[in-house]
């Protein structure tokens, strides 16, 4: 049986939730990245995840929940996320971002379009279909980084692949709000 | 004025945010007579002026990123359109180092200075930070890339004033998006502009500590006249597409002691 209308909206806040959190993370590191070719890699990078929010907050407007609603992900999820928007060093960031962090969304979302009913769902599935299309880009620009930027180097040569292990190791990212109702004491 | 980050500087008596960060290649300066500025069009003087203008760029870049993190509960749409204004002025600032370095230039030939930034981020309101950076600085950049395109044209360098016709459009949508959305808010709730006025307030005293005087000269020994201290002539056609009223064209206009870009067509044709 397939996953029910706010099962779905839950997993597109979701997603949502993350997308805000992506472009937010990119926008905080912009002032405190020294080198400008990096600055204008993280800076053209904000707004695709701004539209990839904007895409999905309009599909949660669909799902019979708010427009522009997010939802923020379990703990251990959030977790990743705050680690891998931690770091300090140039290279740490962008290679635990692009390198560690976005294949793995990249598979959550092919997770996700697989497991669906395409046509029942089409609307996220073509939402999830034009993320992905972004996404080849933003890894052609990251491959391109390196060549921009040779002398630029990791200072923690295991950060990318720690980020990606720690991704892979929360496979469940969503926090629905029915499970969600149940962790809240009562007062 | 309390200051929305936790470094702070000293400029003249002036405190101002800390400088953003810089690769070690840049001299970073604090004040006008520190940089280096030629009024020509020579060889030195238009790499100095792209350079200049690249990380005026990369500051505008920095600015919006920070209304971004700073703002979270901002509507959508306004953070939509920082999103975008971020990601134009990176286009911009790689548009600019691409072509200094084809003029032979490179990062770090020219002090810098981070004025916009040290003055915006001292805001802790986004209405005042629009009202500063984008319907201030930004609406100046209007006037001033509507003469330097002209200018460069008329030395023969179509290419470079193909590329600022280029960043003048986009800029003429960052003007408007905070004239939108400030008229917008003020009207909502009228406490907003006590601090869009608050904000001007402030940057007037700024400014009035930390012009350049007449007389006063720069990196390069270039004197400051009271010519060289005059806005620069005002965009009238871009001020009117970024949804400037008659009015504020009209003060704008004055305070430049009348001198315009003058529009292709009038109103109305």
């Amino acid at each position: 049986m397939g996953e029910t209308i706010r099962q779905k909206a839950d997993r597109v806040g979701t997603f949502r939730f993350i997308s805000v959190y992506l472009m937010e993370t990119l926008a905080g590191w912009i002032p405190t990245t020294p080198e400008l070719e990096a600055k204008v890699f993280f800076g053209r990078h904000v707004w695709d995840f701004a539209q990839h929010a904007d895409w999905l907050g309009r599909r949660t407007g669909e799902l019979r929940s708010p427009m522009q609603w997010s939802l923020p992900p379990a703990d251990g999820y959030l977790k990743v996320l705050e680690t891998m928007a931690g770091a300090t060093g140039t290279m740490e960031r962008m290679t635990g971002f692009h390198d560690g962090l976005l294949p793995d969304l990249e598979v959550r979302y092919r997770q996700y379009i697989s497991g669906t009913d395409m046509l029942n769902d089409e609307p996220t599935v073509r939402i999830l279909e034009r993320i992905q299309f972004d996404f080849v880009r933003i890894r052609a620009d990251r491959a391109a980084f390196a060549a921009t930027r040779p002398d630029l180097t990791l200072t923690d040569a295991g950060w990318p692949a720690r980020i990606a292990a720690l991704a892979s190791g929360e496979p469940d990212y969503v926090l629905s709000r029915a499970a969600a109702r149940i962790t809240v004491p009562a007062t | 004025m309390s200051s929305a980050v936790d470094r702070t500087k000293e400029v003249k008596g002036v405190v101002l945010v800390a400088d953003p960060a810089r690769e070690p290649c840049f001299t970073v300066v604090h004040h006008d007579d520190e940089l280096q500025d030629w009024p020509d069009m020579s060889e030195v003087s238009r790499r100095e002026k792209l350079h200049r203008h690249m990380n005026n760029e990369t500051g505008a870049i920095e600015i919006a990123a920070r209304c971004l993190v700073d703002f979270p509960e901002a509507s959508w749409d306004l953070r939509m359109s920082l999103a975008r204004q971020v990601a134009d002025e990176s286009r911009h600032a790689t548009l600019l180092l691409r072509r200094l370095k084809e003029l032979q230039g490179a990062k770090g030939d020219f002090p810098v200075a981070n004025f916009e930034w040290g003055v915006t981020l001292m805001l802790d309101n986004l209405p005042g930070r629009l009202a500063i950076q984008n319907r201030t600085f930004e609406a100046g950049l209007i006037d001033i890339l509507g003469t330097m395109r002209n200018r460069w044209r008329e030395v023969g360098d179509h290419e470079t004033a193909d590329m600022l016709e280029g960043i003048l459009a986009d800029e003429v949508t960052h003007v408007r998006f905070a004239n939108r959305w400030i008229k917008r808010i003020t009207e909502e709730d009228p406490r907003n502009l006590l601090k869009v006025a608050k904000a001007v307030r402030y940057l007037g005293q700024v400014l009035e500590r930390l012009s350049p005087k007449v007389g006063d000269t720069n990196a390069v020994g270039i004197a400051w006249s009271e010519e060289r201290r005059l806005p620069p002539a005002v965009n009238v056609e871009d001020r009117r597409a970024a949804e400037f009223t008659e009015e504020e064209v009209a003060e704008v206009l004055r305070q430049a002691g009348f001198r315009s870009i003058l529009p292709s067509t009038a109103p109305g044709n």
